[in-house]
């Protein structure tokens, strides 16, 4: 019976094959528990919408992420409500690191909520990842060695459109913005980089209204009095929605070049609908239908499956986060949360918009702008960017030397 | 600066003061025969809209969806007041002011809460109809076409109110009870219903308000904070419970904003708060007689 000789031998053969292969495949190092990370945004109330989407994008990456695992672990979450208000986020932050030991924080749509709980992040030494805020202090004046930023920010956003209205030609500017710390911050951002581009820029005048204020008309129809060349909008939110109305009604686009930062995004123009204006130039860091490539089709295609509507950009910064998380957990194989900063820093992951790195330098993720002009589009039931291009985030982002001196002049 | 500009940017301004009108008037006439402050009118103006947004989705692109809507959302405010007059308010009469504020101030955080869970926190758009859209140019101004709507619905509701106060018999009763409410009593009226009348009433205007200004704003949770805010201040400078003091009061607010904003852009927000502050330090009980 050699057959049976043979088969033992081959069958002992085979145990130790996969035993050898077995040993090879399993991870050489696994954690010991699970990676916790504690979500704080605002899911009541207007902004909520872009916290959820956010979310949704942060839990689609970590279904994907869990599968696997990460050195055997998986990544978990919980989520606090902080109302857009920085003292309750504040709070938040503080019961989530000292009460639910989270290993790492994320959040908010609030850029005074994102500064608060950068500023206790420091000195708890926790790491933090800004997702939505676009308040260019969190990575640059004010940034340090724990917060870091999977978002595009008003440095960004306001030379990328400086730059685009520069190159059209225009100087004379009027600035017309809501009074709360992001329009503040974005139009700054614009009109610094417009006098860097074009130092001859001359301002006509601008205006400031609250936060809520509900009818734009006297603001607009005064400033198409002023006869600018050019105007740029400093608004985000519902107040973005009432610019983007009352501009559609009276045409003022059509009447004066008008710059607006997330004018051409999704998240604007799908709850505007048919009031939305078209020609109006803008810029946004994700689209969910442009560039058309595999990884962002797939993105779109599984957000869709498992959320019912498109990804807009807050779950764009929520996708990645979850694998920038992961993939510095992997690569620092420790749940050390200074192991974890040092692996996160230069960090490469694969987005659905091509690779993005974690700059070591500020901690900002560096992303590309898209710039468009709003255009109505048969194929898409709310308005698209027209013309998109696209604009590498090196170009658009302050250098690591500014970065350095910015940090400085703050201390 | 130009005359045609100031006489454009008069006419935007006036437009805005009619919402600004109607939505205080109608707190203004709470204030005069019930003598409540009522928090909540804010709430009432934002559930108005919301309610005009969801009937004129539900009639769909036909032109009188937004008709239907300006009628049913200040219908559904009324009756939503009725109710909690009627309920609870109605109990309250004889409790101190600050019982009274409390328990509007009660209802306005239930009532946001309600919209919040029925419409949720994203914000609502309302296109007009086509004939409504887009803009007429009205002495060099880029008027919007839905802002003359308004021009003409604020007076129409001033002249029905007036009609109201001043030629039926319910409203003489609410005058004059406005006035002295035993005295009305001891004549034999029940003051109640009257209460009851006017409050709804006031409901009514919360909610057309709202309605009117649907198609030109986001709709959205928070839209009633400012406003609230500008129609106390409207009612305190017009004159505590005084119909025309609304008025003057909303055109006041309206038309400093507007042509602030020719004089000083950068600073427009400010001034309808400086002339109200400088109205006040002249005359500090408003600019009309009050009811109080």
């Amino acid at each position: 019976m050699v057959g049976r000789r043979w088969s033992v031998l081959l069958l002992v053969g085979a145990l130790a094959a996969a035993s050898v292969m077995g040993a090879a495949a399993a991870p050489a190092f696994r954690f010991d528990r699970n990676i916790k990370v504690g979500v704080v945004d605002t899911y009541s109330g207007p902004p909520a919408v872009f916290g959820n989407d956010a979310l949704n994008g942060f839990r689609l990456a970590l279904q994907e992420i869990n599968r696997d695992g990460v050195h055997g672990a998986r990544i978990e979450f919980v989520t606090r409500d902080e109302k857009f208000s920085p003292e309750i986020g504040l709070s938040m932050a503080r019961e989530l690191v000292l009460q639910e030991r989270v290993d790492v924080l994320v959040g908010t749509i609030n850029s005074a909520t994102a500064l608060a709980i950068s500023a206790f992040a420091r000195e708890q030494r926790v790491p933090f990842i800004v997702w939505i805020s676009k308040s260019e202090a969190i990575t640059g004046a004010k940034g340090h060695r724990y917060v870091f930023s999977t978002g595009e920010n008003t440095a960004m956003a306001g030379k990328a459109l400086a730059e685009a209205m520069a190159r059209r030609g225009y100087t004379r500017f009027w600035l017309a913005a809501e009074d709360y710390e992001y329009g503040h911050a974005i139009t700054n951002s614009f009109w610094r980089f417009m006098k860097r581009a074009r130092p001859e820029s001359t301002l006509v005048g601008q205006t400031w209204w609250r936060t809520g204020e509900p009818d734009l008309v006297p603001y607009l129809t005064q400033i198409l009095q002023a006869r600018p060349q050019a105007v740029f909008f400093g608004t985000g939110g519902a107040g973005m929605a009432n610019v983007m109305r009352t501009m559609q009604v009276i045409g003022f686009a059509q009447r004066i070049p008008s710059a607006i930062h997330t004018a051409i995004d999704v998240t604007v123009l799908r709850p505007l609908g048919a009031a939305a204006p078209e020609g109006v130039f803008g810029t946004t860091d994700y689209l969910y239908y442009y560039p058309e490539t595999p990884a962002n089709r797939k993105f779109v295609q599984d957000f869709q499956a498992a959320y019912g509507s498109p990804p807009g950009f807050p779950a764009f910064h929520g996708y990645i986060t979850g694998y920038f998380i992961a993939e510095a957990y992997r690569k620092a194989r420790s749940l050390d949360r200074d192991r974890f900063v040092e692996a996160l820093e230069g960090l490469r992951v694969r987005t659905p918009m091509g690779e993005v790195e974690m700059r070591g330098c500020d901690h900002q993720a560096v992303l590309p702008i898209i710039f468009g002009v709003t255009r109505r589009d048969p194929r898409f039931p709310h308005l698209v960017a027209g013309d998109p291009t696209i604009l590498p985030g090196r170009d658009v982002m302050p250098t690591c030397e500014d970065i350095r001196r910015a940090r400085e002049r703050a201390q | 600066m130009d005359a045609a500009a100031v006489l454009g940017q008069l006419v935007v301004g006036l437009s805005r003061a009619m919402i600004l009108f109607i939505v205080s008037a109608g707190l203004t006439l709470i204030l005069g025969v019930l003598r409540v402050p009522n928090v909540f009118h804010g709430s009432l103006y934002m559930l108005g809209a919301f309610v005009a947004w969801t009937v004129a989705e539900a009639v769909g692109s036909h032109p009188a969806g937004l008709w239907l809507a300006l009628a049913a959302a200040p219908l559904v405010t009324a009756a939503v007041g009725l109710v909690l007059e009627r309920l609870l308010l109605s109990r309250l009469y004889h409790r101190e002011h600050l019982m009274l504020i409390l328990f509007t101030f009660g209802v306005m955080l239930v009532l946001n809460d309600v919209v919040k869970l029925l419409w949720g926190p994203t914000y609502r758009s309302l296109v007009p109809p086509p004939s409504l859209q887009g803009a007429v140019t009205v002495l060099g101004v880029a008027l919007p076409k839905f802002n003359l709507v308004l021009l003409v619905a604020g007076p129409l509701v001033g002249l029905s109110l007036w009609l109201f106060t001043h030629r039926t018999r319910a409203g003489r009763i609410a005058r004059a009870a406005a006035t002295d409410r035993d005295m009305v009593a001891v004549l034999g009226v029940d003051v109640s219903r009257v209460f009851g009348m006017a409050f709804g009433l006031g409901c009514f205007l919360a909610g057309l308000g709202g309605a009117l200004v649907a198609p030109t704003t986001s709709i959205t949770l928070g839209m009633d904070h400012s406003l609230l805010i500008d129609s106390f201040l409207i009612v305190i400078v017009g004159g505590l419970g005084n119909l025309w003091g609304a008025l003057a009061g909303s055109l006041l607010f309206g038309i400093t904003q507007s042509v602030g904003l020719l004089v000083w852009p950068q600073f427009a927000v400010a001034f309808p708060y400086a002339v109200t502050a400088a109205v006040l330090l002249v005359r500090p009980t408003g600019l009309l007689r009050s009811a109080w």
